[in-house]
């Protein structure tokens, strides 16, 4: 036991982050899967995890909610470090997996009630909340059909309840709408705001460029087992410059090289300006009239020309490359 | 068990898991045929083809035949936990992973407690005779007693089968040899020292001769215990071995 002095104050300082993670690695034999990454996520907040398929970052999720051991590398997930203290870390988080992992002989409510149960809520709260939950989903109607009977969008739509019945600190989020039609994944996206709203820490891997962009307030994205870049999306999409894409086709293909090399010499293309949001449609739109003039010199017809601005998807691309992976 | 697990909240927990697989059972109905229809097929058959004496010489085996079914439905169970991903999306939760085990092999005892009664039952229906002197008990025990043996085959095969569509069909492989070797469908078992032989004889003696002597099958009832002890043993620790977190 340790005597304090009289005088002595002990200040308890508030957990600024819900995860930190030090040099953490993952290896399957020859592969390593995640290569020591260091991350810093703060509580409270909305985390997009990107990356390309076998980028790691499921690797790196499934060893923050406990599923996998690490390698080596350390980790404290909401202030409990993740190799010794696995058990008090499983009490305070909820995990969606990616797959449709549900009991197909049990009904939706009965779903929902055993992960309730596993976490040793009272009755009368589990229930109660399980019809809140449900008619948030739009599940209420089929409550007490076997989840067997469920469209693949209502399995994706239980197997998110599943994961949040008992309220956890700290959410983790694998494609939660993958596969869902526009309408559901408004639903899901607005419910999993929600649980922002009340404090908690989300932590949303996903391959929609969108839902990242939508609903992030902080982005990391994975390559090859280790963090390639962090930053939030308006950060993140301004590494490629503040101004517009200009995007069109061209009726001689095999020209594209040359047209490329001749429109890189113009200065505003990558040029890396600050403009304002009006000017840089009007300086597109000269930009485009400067590109017409090009193509005119080589002879070559333009068509299907548009302007917009930089997209989390055109980040990813930049950043991890065309290649298909493994 | 974890420390940090108090021992009323894991008991509450394989309660609810035990609820929850009795429930994916009654509603599976392939499950149930298996469990109910395979057994009482082969009484119906051998009263219908051999009359009702069969049972005098057949009996014993016969009522063995149900309890060893249990290995395909253990198997399928976890196999298809695994499959489904339930089992991982379980641990992690605050439920460790032997209360998982305990919950499933202990929803099977009770389901095979309720297959030998029904067994049992029917047997008696389709003209079985019991011997006076055999007591009801001792032939319910003898049967339990290979149903928990069967728990520990059932684990050791779900430790290596990873969906349950292969599970059901390559259990068959261990069934029916400890069925046909253990002499459920014939007059003497082939191989004495199966759990299914030990059992045969021991119901031979108290339904057929109503002799429960510890000398007639106090032998017989340890040494399948004992085959159910290490099975049980040998399966939990490959079970979690296979399925241990990386």
């Amino acid at each position: 036991m340790k005597w304090l002095e009289t005088n002595q104050i002990i200040l308890v300082t508030k957990l600024e982050y819900a995860i930190e993670t030090h040099g953490l690695k993952k290896y399957f034999g020859k592969i390593h899967a995640v290569d020591g990454i260091d991350l810093r996520i703060p509580k409270g907040s909305l985390y997009g995890v990107l990356g390309p398929n076998g980028a790691g970052k499921s690797t790196a999720i499934r060893m923050l909610s406990t599923i996998l051991y690490p390698t080596d590398g350390s980790a404290t997930v909401l202030g409990y470090d993740l190799r010794n203290e696995r058990n008090k870390i499983k009490k305070l988080i909820g995990v969606c997996p990616q797959e449709l992992v549900v009991y197909p002989r049990l009904t939706a409510r009965e779903n929902i009630h055993l992960i309730a149960q596993m976490h040793g809520i009272a009755k009368k709260d589990y229930k109660e909340r399980t019809d809140e939950l449900l008619g948030k989903m739009n599940l209420l109607n089929r409550a007490d059909s076997l989840s067997k009977t469920y469209s693949g969008g209502m399995k994706r739509r239980l197997n998110v309840l599943m994961a949040v019945i008992h309220e956890p600190e700290l959410l983790f989020f694998d494609e939660p709408t993958a596969g869902l039609d526009p309408q559901s994944r408004r639903v899901v996206w607005d419910f999993i705001k929600s649980f922002q709203e009340r404090k908690s820490t989300i932590i949303l891997t996903t391959h929609s460029m969108e839902e990242a962009d939508d609903l992030s307030d902080k982005l990391t994205i994975f390559d090859h087992g280790k963090i390639i870049a962090t930053g939030t999306p308006q950060e993140l999409k301004g590494r490629l410059g503040e101004g517009d894409n200009i995007e069109f086709k061209v009726a001689n293909p095999e020209m594209r090289e040359n047209i490329i090399e001749r429109v890189k010499t113009l200065d505003f293309v990558r040029g890396g300006k600050h403009l304002g949001k009006q000017r840089i449609v009007l300086n597109a739109l000269g930009g485009l009239r400067r590109i017409s003039e090009i193509m005119d010199s080589v002879k070559v017809e333009m068509y299907d020309i548009s302007v917009r601005e930089n997209t989390l998807e055109d980040v990813f691309i930049d950043l991890t490359g065309r290649r298909l992976r493994n | 068990m974890n420390s940090t697990f108090t021992i009323t909240e894991n008991t509450n927990r394989i309660w609810f898991l035990l609820i929850k697989n009795l429930k994916s059972m009654i509603r599976d109905k392939a499950q149930l045929v298996w469990l109910l229809g395979y057994p009482t097929l082969f009484i119906a058959l051998f009263a219908f083809a051999y009359g009702s004496d069969v049972f005098a010489i057949m009996g014993p085996g016969l009522l063995i035949t149900g309890p060893v079914v249990i290995i395909s439905q253990l198997t399928s169970h976890f196999a298809e936990e695994k499959e489904l991903g339930t089992l991982q999306r379980l641990t992690t939760t605050p439920v460790s992973r032997e209360t998982i085990l305990l919950s499933g092999l202990a929803s099977q005892l009770v389901v095979g407690a309720i297959q030998i009664v029904v067994l049992l039952i029917l047997a008696s229906l389709f003209g079985a005779s019991f011997h006076p002197d055999g007591n009801v008990v001792i032939l319910f025990l003898i049967p339990f007693l290979v149903t928990f043996t069967s728990l520990g085959f059932g684990l050791i095969l779900a430790s290596f089968i990873k969906n349950a569509s292969s599970a059901g069909g390559l259990a068959w492989f261990v069934i029916l040899p400890l069925q046909f070797l253990g002499g459920s469908f014939m007059e003497e078992p082939i191989i004495d020292f199966l759990p299914t032989s030990l059992a045969v004889e021991a119901m031979k003696e108290v339904m057929v001769f109503g002799n429960m002597t510890f000398e007639a099958i106090g032998l017989n009832l340890i040494l399948i215990a004992l085959w159910g002890i290490a099975g049980i043993a040998l399966g939990i620790t490959l079970f979690q071995r296979k399925t241990a977190i990386l």
